[in-house]
């Protein structure tokens, strides 16, 4: 640099210093006309070195980073940093910036000489091709005239500055240049605008959305699972799945749809056993409005489709129940022929029937009659235990609250009685106690109505209980409140004295 | 509330008053008439009264078949005759 200067050919670096030195150092609180005016002036002069060195110093910039070039770009245009003045970003980069220069192709050098309008393009195409967030010169030039905002949306105002200066300045280089430069340039420019968006999520890697890590089901593993488990515990699977019999009447076909799968891939007959207990655990409780499938008539093996058709003329006969509403859920080959294997396994709930072996035994020689009339005795408990179900729910609201309030006077009866009681005592003493509110409240109203009023009143108890025979001049109310309540109640029944001559409650 | 007082017994009575109830049922049963605040709590006495009675009697039939247990039937006559008086 020394050589360069002693043979008298200005580098960027002594025009930098050169300006460095003779500008005046203003704080950066100064008017920002003023200021943008002088950096106006700064860059008007040495336009064309400025522009060689800034390109250079930012295309070093925009290796190292992006950052600080643009805090630069914007302490120049806006120069109220607090810290970091322009002068000071400036010599830091003279004082760090190595002297040889990665200069970008000469076409950019080369229109030096041109007018200042479109040096801006230039630097932006230059720049544009390197990195979006440095439009240097395009801040001095364009947003000297509008430093609105300039402390708060730093990038978001470049940029869009930026954009809008690069839309102005566009159609004129192209012009004048050839088509293949500003061409070039210009689809370099807008490539860059869309090379943000990737920059953004990897600079923070966190943000982006991770694709879902879920792994296919293996199907094959969870219907070997399912099978493994039903192998288990049949007597608790069979157990489990009544209760939810009644409900999940309408259900249990769309459930029990996806447990057949296994039987498509199983061709084995313990396979099929096994597929076989899952089903019949699961539509045992099963209850379907009977119905005659002809689908099962496409069975594959000869022997379950006799063997359906042997089951479902049965339960016809019987009841029409059980067998048939298992076969009425299915719908595929496959499944039906479990159901139908199944459908002797799941009429006899007892888990004998669920062993593999006596299931062959019972489907190939033992004729239908056989499965079909023990299918018929399990049956019966099940419906005889269906029914009462629906009938829970209807009466409900209206028994249980008020049954909950007898029995908790007929534990007080137990209590009094002191002597065992049996549980039909019980329920006649609720019955008992039944009549009793009856009358009651027939009484209360009576009295209500004599005096003439709409409610019931403490004295019109009194009175009942007088006629009852409980309180009589020897025993007063109060007597009795204090025999037989607690104290919480006797506070609030009996009128008490207190402090500040006050009554509680209230006479 | 006051639990039972007498220790020998192995269950714990429970002497709060179904206040709750006691006004829904005067309600479902009268719903015209209203039922003052305190008036719920003799209502309960006059409950805890009628089956003291209840159990008295049923006890004193029972004891008088030589039963150790009190079977339905002493509670039936026992609620006769308590029903009777407790008419007003």
């Amino acid at each position: 640099m020394a050589d360069r200067s002693i043979l008298g050919e200005p580098t960027p670096r002594t025009l930098l210093r050169r300006v460095l030195d003779t500008a005046d150092p203003r704080t950066p609180r100064r008017p920002r006309s003023a200021r943008a005016g002088a950096q106006r002036a700064l860059l008007e002069t040495p336009s064309s070195r400025r522009l060689r060195s800034q390109t250079k110093t930012t295309a070093r910039w925009n290796s190292r980073g992006a950052r600080s070039s643009g805090r630069l770009a914007h302490a120049q245009a806006s120069g109220h940093l607090e810290e970091q003045t322009p002068r000071t970003l400036l010599k830091n980069i003279l004082l760090t910036a190595p002297e040889s220069s990665i200069l970008k192709p000469e076409s950019v050098v080369k229109p030096v000489p041109a007018p200042q309008v479109v040096q801006p393009s230039r630097r932006e195409s230059s720049r544009g091709s390197l990195e979006l967030q440095l439009p240097e010169p395009e801040p001095p030039t364009t947003l000297g005239p509008a430093l609105l905002a300039p402390g708060r949306r730093k990038q978001r105002l470049r940029l869009s500055v930026f954009q809008q200066g690069v839309d102005q300045e566009l159609p004129v280089p192209q012009e004048p240049r050839g088509n293949a430069d500003a061409s070039s340039l210009a689809s370099s420019l807008n490539l860059t605008f869309a090379t943000p968006l990737q920059p953004q999520s990897v600079q923070r890697p966190g943000l982006a959305r991770r694709p879902g890590t879920r792994r296919a089901v293996d199907v094959g593993a969870f219907l070997q699972d399912l099978r493994d488990t039903s192998l288990a515990p049949p007597n608790i699977v069979l157990e489990d799945t009544q209760p939810f019999s009644q409900p999940l009447v309408d259900r249990s076909p769309s459930v029990r749809r996806s447990l057949p799968l296994p039987s498509h891939t199983a061709a084995e007959d313990t396979e099929r056993a096994a597929s076989r207990r899952t089903r019949s655990s699961g539509s045992a409780p099963w209850n379907n409005s009977p119905g005659k499938p002809a689908q099962f008539l496409a069975g594959k093996a000869e022997e379950v489709n006799a063997l359906a058709l042997g089951f479902r003329n049965t339960s016809s006969s019987i009841s029409g129940r059980g067998v048939e509403p298992l076969q009425d859920g299915v719908c595929e080959e496959a499944e039906k022929r479990m159901e139908e294997e199944a459908s002797p396994e799941l009429a006899c709930n007892t888990p004998e029937f669920l062993q593999p072996k006596q299931l062959h035994q019972l489907l190939e020689p033992v004729p239908p009659p056989g499965p079909a009339v023990l299918s018929s005795e399990p049956l019966e408990p099940l419906s005889a235990r269906l029914p009462p179900r629906p009938r829970a729910t209807g009466p409900r609201p209206r028994q249980d609250p008020y049954k909950t309030g007898l029995s908790h006077y007929a534990k007080l009866f137990s209590f009094y009685a002191k002597m065992p009681m049996e549980k039909a005592a019980l329920e006649i003493v609720e019955k008992c106690l039944d009549k009793y509110f009856r009358h009651l409240c027939d009484d209360l109203e009576a009295f209500a109505t004599h005096a003439g009023r709409r409610t019931v009143k403490p004295e019109d108890l009194e009175l009942l209980m007088r006629r009852q025979g409980l309180v009589t001049d020897q025993v007063s109310l109060h007597v009795l409140v204090e025999r037989h309540l607690p104290l919480e109640y006797r506070q609030l029944l009996i009128p008490c004295a207190f402090s500040g001559n006050s009554v509680f409650p209230a006479q | 509330m006051g639990l039972s007082t007498t220790v020998s017994q192995r269950k714990q009575i429970k002497r709060k008053a179904p206040r709750g109830f006691l006004k829904r049922v005067f309600k479902r049963h009268k719903p015209h008439l209203r039922l003052e605040k305190s008036g719920d709590l003799l209502v309960h006495l006059s409950c805890l009264l009628f089956v003291h009675r209840l159990a008295e009697e049923s006890r004193t039939n029972a004891c008088e078949n030589k039963c150790g247990v009190i079977n339905k039937d002493h509670v039936l006559a026992a609620a006769k005759v308590i029903l009777k008086k407790s008419r007003g």
